[in-house]
């Protein structure tokens, strides 16, 4: 007797990582539709993060482990990938001090998105050949040390990164239709790794590590596949912000980037992929909701007083709400196949 | 199968086995009794390898000292751990496949994962529900089941009828009973003597980090004296 290839698990997942999939694309048919061109920039923003969020799922929320790091990969693909497909008679011009000829050559786009991802994939195999021996609150430290030392050199040696200047003149390559394609793939690698045989290796040992290790686990090795794989999830990130703004500086690339998406996470449940995707989604769009009301608009004939600050706010209270009432976040273990299938079961 | 000589095991600097001998068999179920704080669990930390540990530890003549955890699992030894410690926040489906995470037969797997579901038909009903939402009863049944999907040479099993109700325990007792006549290896750690002693070929006493007593199974009765000198309870 023939078996499918794929485990029951692996049909769910694809279940669930297609229902999230049309979550995602009803969210860009509803900008098509209602949108106003202003909001493109917010919902490719959206993606970005939620790239960086989904990314995150794969290692942090396997693993059970709290990384910063995320920033600092994306940071380096976003800027190997600017500065690798950045026409060298711009580069003449916004890098002229750039050491090893970085300002005299040119790629395409495809080339120098390869050389970002594996220029980031490479030093995340570094980096996690020591992260992944490291436990628990080590490995966090670990993690802020990599985004400072990553942070510091970008902003210091101002003659590749320009430091806190921007670094200009970076060709438009993608837009939404081609980063909805990018998160729809995203969320379907994560949900796939999550339920394969590593994915589960990881979140047993995130359970019991000693269990884990009990049944034959090797703990470090499932940590290291899962940190390089996140990674690369950031290269791809860092490349799509690269590859829309024209211009990128370091400043984007620190805590309070890695604050916000780690919130996103927890916020939508870090152990499901569905709780990435809905945490970034609502904190994302409640955000810019919040910072439209702090500006004081006229609400239904009434002029709100402005309220600035407000957002910060709203984002601390809504975490700290969220944390006190649904301590694992809003999905928790579940994923939005399990939420599906359940109605049905029970309807 | 199993042989343990002079076995000290330590807890950061407190030592918890004071040099202990045992043998196991194959196809031998040797029972290791002894109240609260005896050593039992660390004695099979030990084996495990979750515990350091001088002396000596062969598992079919090949000495296992120096040898992590997962590389003794793969070497055949695998356990259902002290209070039912299943793997909480995953299925009980996905539990029994970290059960077989050294296997490479994946068909053979799924087709024994199968068997379990049909020998224990509520792990069945629960396959996609989250092992830390089953029963006591339940959990034990699937550590058991996990443990035996490794294929292991010999199966330690750490006080299985903890804090279980009196019909699940008996319950628990016939399925060792049923893996015993079917040729399985077993260490069997327990408090509840009477039990463990009806299941067992032959028994070792522990109390205080030693070996107290030492038998075949039949030279302890009904073990209900021993339960009493186990419990402190003297009628």
């Amino acid at each position: 007797m023939s078996r499918p290839r794929l485990n029951s698990a692996q049909r769910r997942g694809l279940l669930g990582s297609a229902l999230l999939g049309l979550v995602v694309i009803a969210v860009v048919g509803a900008y098509y539709l209602w949108g106003e061109a202003w909001q493109a920039r917010i919902l490719y923003a959206t993606f970005v993060n939620l790239l960086v969020v989904v990314g995150l799922q794969v290692f942090m929320g396997n693993a059970n482990i709290t990384s910063f790091a995320h920033a600092a990969f994306m940071g380096i693909a976003a800027y190997t990938a600017a500065i690798c497909v950045t026409p060298a008679a711009m580069k003449a011009v916004s890098l002229p001090d750039a050491p090893w000829g970085l300002n005299a050559f040119e790629l395409s786009p495809l080339a120098s998105a390869a050389l970002a991802v594996l220029i980031t994939g490479v030093l995340g195999l570094l980096t996690g050949l020591f992260m992944a021996r490291l436990n628990g609150v080590g490995m966090t430290i670990f993690s802020i040390a990599i985004l400072v030392i990553v942070h510091s050199i970008f902003l210091h040696r101002t003659d590749i990164f320009k430091g806190n200047q921007a670094l200009f003149g970076i060709p438009k390559i993608l837009d939404l239709p081609q980063l909805t394609l990018m998160v729809v793939a995203a969320i379907f690698l994560a949900r796939l790794f999550r339920e394969s045989r590593t994915g589960l290796m990881l979140r047993a040992a995130a359970d019991d590590e000693v269990g884990a290790r009990a049944m034959g686990v090797d703990v470090f090795r499932v940590r290291l596949v899962a940190w390089v794989a996140s990674t690369l999830f950031f290269a791809a990130a860092g490349i799509a912000y690269a590859f829309h703004l024209g211009t990128i500086s370091a400043r984007p690339f620190y805590f309070n980037f890695v604050f916000l998406t780690v919130a996103m996470l927890i916020l939508g449940g870090l152990r499901s992929v569905s709780g990435a995707v809905f945490g970034t989604l609502l904190i994302s769009i409640g955000l810019e909701a919040v910072r439209w009301l702090e500006t004081g608009p006229v609400l239904a004939g009434v002029k709100l007083p402005e309220l600035l600050g407000l957002s910060g706010l709203a984002l601390g209270g809504v975490i700290v709400a969220v944390m006190a009432f649904l301590p694992n976040g809003l999905m928790g273990n579940r994923e939005i196949d399990d939420l599906v299938l359940r109605r049905r079961n029970g309807g | 199968m199993l042989e343990i000589g002079r076995l000290r095991v330590f807890h950061g600097v407190i030592e918890a086995v004071h040099g202990i001998d045992l043998c196991v068999r194959e196809g031998e179920c040797v029972a290791l009794l002894g109240p609260n704080g005896a050593g039992k669990t660390s004695t099979l930390s030990a084996i495990t390898g979750a515990a350091r540990a001088t002396g000596t530890i062969r598992l079919a003549g090949r000495d296992l000292s120096g040898l992590a955890i997962e590389d003794r699992c793969r070497l055949g030894i695998a356990i259902a751990p002290e209070g039912r410690r299943v793997f909480a926040n995953l299925t009980v489906r996905e539990n029994l496949v970290m059960g077989g995470a050294i296997r490479r037969d994946r068909r053979a797997l799924a087709a024994e994962i199968d068997s379990w579901f049909q020998r224990f038909p509520v792990l069945g009903e629960r396959r996609d529900q989250p092992a830390g939402t089953l029963s006591g009863g339940e959990q034990q049944m699937l550590a058991i089941a996990r443990a035996l999907l490794a294929r292991p040479r010999i199966l330690l099993l750490d006080e299985p009828s903890l804090g279980l109700a009196p019909q699940i325990v008996g319950r628990i007792f016939r399925i060792i009973e049923e893996l015993k006549a079917q040729g399985t290896t077993i260490l069997l750690v327990e408090q509840n003597a009477a039990a463990a002693i009806a299941v067992s070929d032959s028994v070792h006493v522990l109390s205080n980090g030693v070996v107290t007593r030492q038998g075949p199974a039949a030279a302890f009765g009904d073990g209900s004296g021993l339960m009493d000198e186990l419990t402190g309870v003297h009628g």
